[in-house]
């Protein structure tokens, strides 16, 4: 029992820790706007990703947790995806494992990556029609209205569990289907649900094949994953939604008159995102932007790309020649 | 190196006898009229920078800088001239070569020019291919090879007509450059541009050397966009200055001009920090757009304006021989070989506001790139100089006009030529102007 309380007591010193560190990173980057948002990101995922495992470890319900994100998709849209996601921390680290062995990514053709872009709704609707299509297939028996609604939503089928199964951690702190080396659990997206759906023995083996896929794409893609993740879509057409234009809202703006048109926000989008540098100006319309804000901080030209919350502008490219100014 | 002995294609044959006289006298002439710009500058401005006098000394052309590339070429260094402004310099640099613009800014030359092509051809030009005939220019005599965009008409023939002289390298340009296979064709010619300069200078371009050379250009672009943002507020600083410095990168030692620059730069926030206007705060502030100004003839212009009666003074301009040298900063996104060529692609493509670019919806990159300029300059005025035979420029003339007339900034087209006859007619263009401009600022 003791041990337990010690263990509680431990999770949440560190998770207070991670937050306070949090905090301060925002605040250091508050008075310091424009210095390297990329390694900014860098440790906010840091941080996300333990905090996420300490969230699982409370045995939180998944469905909490998707309202949070739906509550904060609702205003930052994809800001998850590129922040938090514990997925795309680890595709961040192979781009840093990359980079370091001086080995270029390749570019999607833009076409390819156009289909991609499709095929998340796709993948979306095949999620949320499965179990429906299999509950006319295998009526079950024997079960009230409020137990069948119950099993359709939260049994084997997890259509919104699955959903925001890249949102695991790639550490979980339980055991079930997850893989145990050396007393630490490691668990993958999807691979609980191919592992249930093919059985154990070609389970597992389907599921190694679709790690190795997932790992090889986004080494040589950069972001492979996010191009079709319907973790992805769900976030991001909530995020449309023409209601909410009271809402402070996220937003990236451009400024045509101040832009050359150079390229550098295309070439450095790591889902080959082309809205920012196709867009004449005023607000970037895409749901394939994950608000990483590459684009933003590399952009050399002072005050064309904004990032505006409402109609505060929290972050902007700056000439960046010229080392910031710390106050 | 091209043996002297071959058959030349368009060039005539001068007897000797006559180049060195020609040489000689427009030489002469030459360096009587750049101490005199140079005198009309200090004369505009009595307390010019300090910092302005290294400027001064490097802008002879005949002088110091032509020495000192002629101690590298002994120590085996290559000299690689270019014509146009799409030529990749960070290449250049980091195969331990040493780039120089070559366009000719001489009004006499021109004439000589005119025995190859006739008179109606861009006198940028025919003074180019005039100044190699007598071996005028000797950043171009130098030059151990020359790199040819084919932007404008008369780009891509003074290629063809100077490799009778010698090697030249062809750029083929996209002439939209929107499209994505259009950023793909000119990526390949920078690769190969890469080869041929490894090939011809013997050094190979290794990742750290092209990493040096894209940093060094962007300390300079540094150093340039803080003098520029020096002309954004009260003058600190003449425009005809600014302009020589500016163009000045063109041909001096990149590193040494950063620093100077610099130190100009350094002296000036002082200056501004004093409120020691060089001119009236209230001067007509003046935009030039168009052909290239080449040192030293061209210099008529900017000398004009800034000595007319009432002044105006240049606080922009939107010149491949001045701004538009070092607006645009090389962005690396990760620093593989790859990157870094894809990089210094789309910085010479994309970032372009060339006249030679089109598309459906015209060259809308100029008309931003201008209203933006009006805007943060505070603008009154744009003066649209285009000289005869300079084709794209003057056809780009009623768009700029309509997109200027939309935000109520009067522009003023002047066309001239290669030529100190006019300079007393348009000296009463520009005056006239510039009262406007005054008596608009009034109301």
């Amino acid at each position: 029992m003791a041990w337990e309380y010690i263990g509680d007591i431990l999770r949440l010193t560190v998770l207070g820790g991670l937050g306070a560190a949090g905090i301060l990173t925002v605040l250091l980057w508050k008075k310091n706007l424009a210095t390297k948002v990329t390694f900014l990101r860098l440790v906010v995922q840091a941080v996300a990703f333990t905090a996420l495992f300490y969230v699982f470890s409370l045995k939180l319900p998944l469905l909490y947790f998707f309202i949070f994100i739906f509550a904060i998709t609702l205003f930052l849209g994809r800001f998850y995806c590129g922040w938090l996601c514990p997925f795309g921390f680890v595709m961040d680290i192979e781009v840093m494992l990359r980079k370091a062995l001086g080995i270029r990514y390749r570019i999607l053709p833009e076409r390819f990556n156009g289909i991609l872009h499709k095929l998340r709704y796709v993948i979306v609707a095949v999620f949320l029609a499965l179990p429906i299509v299999l509950w006319f297939l295998q009526p079950p028996q024997n079960l009230n209205f409020a137990d069948a609604m119950a099993k359709l939503l939260a049994g084997p089928f997890r259509p919104y569990t699955a959903l925001i199964d890249p949102l695991i951690p790639v550490v979980v702190p339980w055991t079930s289907n997850a893989v145990n080396v050396a007393h630490i659990n490691f668990t993958y997206p999807y691979v609980q649900d191919i592992i249930f759906w093919a059985g154990q023995n070609i389970g597992v083996a389907i599921a190694l094949v679709f790690i190795g896929l997932t790992l090889a794409s986004s080494f040589v893609f950069r972001r492979f994953w996010c191009r079709f993740c319907p973790t992805g879509v769900s976030l991001a057409v909530v995020n449309r939604f023409k209601g909410f234009k009271w809402a402070p809202l996220l937003h990236i703006e451009k400024d045509e008159e101040k832009c050359t048109k150079c390229g550098v926000c295309k070439r450095v989008c790591p889902a080959q995102v082309t809205e920012v540098y196709e867009q004449k100006g005023g607000k970037i319309n895409t749901s394939m932007c994950m608000l990483c804000l590459r684009c933003v901080e590399m952009c050399p030209y002072a005050e064309t790309l904004k990032v505006n919350i409402g109609n505060k502008t929290v972050f902007k490219s700056r000439n960046w020649l010229e080392p910031p100014k710390v106050e | 190196m091209k043996n002297e002995k071959v058959e030349k294609k368009y060039i005539p044959e001068i007897p000797a006898k006559e180049i060195d006289e020609l040489k000689s006298t427009i030489q002469a002439s030459s360096e009587k009229i750049m101490a005199e710009n140079i005198e009309r500058m200090k004369k505009t401005d009595p307390n010019r920078p300090q910092a302005m006098k290294y400027f001064d000394e490097i802008s002879n052309l005949f002088g110091q800088r032509q020495r000192e590339l002629a101690a590298e070429k002994e120590k085996g260094k290559k000299i690689i001239g270019y014509m146009c402004l799409f030529a990749p310099t960070e290449l250049i640099l980091a195969a331990d070569a040493i780039p120089v613009r070559v366009n000719s800014g001489w009004y006499d030359t021109s004439k000589i020019g005119d025995r190859v092509v006739p008179v109606e051809v861009c006198p940028v030009i025919r003074s180019t291919i005039g100044a190699k005939m007598i071996g005028l220019s000797p950043f171009l005599e130098q030059s151990d090879a020359l790199i040819s965009v084919l932007t404008c008409d008369g780009m891509t023939k003074l290629g063809e007509i100077l490799s009778d002289y010698k090697t030249i390298w062809e750029m083929n340009i996209p002439r939209v450059k929107d499209a994505p296979h259009s950023l793909r064709f000119w990526d390949d010619e920078i690769i190969n541009m890469k080869k041929q300069l490894e090939q011809f200078t013997g050094n190979k371009i290794t990742r750290k050397s092209l990493k040096a050379a894209i940093e060094q250009s962007q300390k300079a672009t540094r150093v340039f966009r803080r003098l520029q943002d020096l002309r954004k507020g009260s003058p600190v600083i003449m425009g005809r200055d600014a302009m020589l410095v500016n163009q000045a990168y063109l041909w001096d030692d990149k590193e040494r001009w950063t620093e100077k620059a610099s130190a100009l730069c350094d002296e000036l926030e002082k200056r501004a920090e004093r409120k020691d206007w060089v001119c009236p705060p209230d001067t007509p502030r003046v935009l030039v757009t168009g052909t290239p100004m080449f040192w030293p003839d061209s210099w008529k212009v900017p000398n004009l304006v800034e000595e007319a009666d009432p002044k105006g003074i240049i606080v922009a301009d939107e010149l491949c021989s001045g701004e538009r040298i070092l607006n645009d900063p090389v962005g690396v996104d990760e620093w593989t070989m790859d990157d870094m060529l894809n990089a210094i692609g789309e910085r010479y493509l994309m970032a372009s506001t060339c006249p030679c670019f089109t598309s459906s919806d015209g060259n809308e990159d100029r008309i931003n790139w201008l209203l933006n300029k009006v805007k943060e300059s505070n603008v009154q005025g744009v003066i649209y100089y285009v000289t005869r035979g300079c084709m794209l420029y003057a056809m780009e003339y009623t768009r700029v006009k309509k997109a200027l007339d939309k935000i109520n900034v009067p522009m003023y087209y002047l066309d001239t030529e290669y030529t100190r006859e006019d300079v007393g007619q348009m000296k009463t263009r520009v005056e006239a102007f510039l009262e406007m401009l005054t008596a608009r600022a009034d109301m």
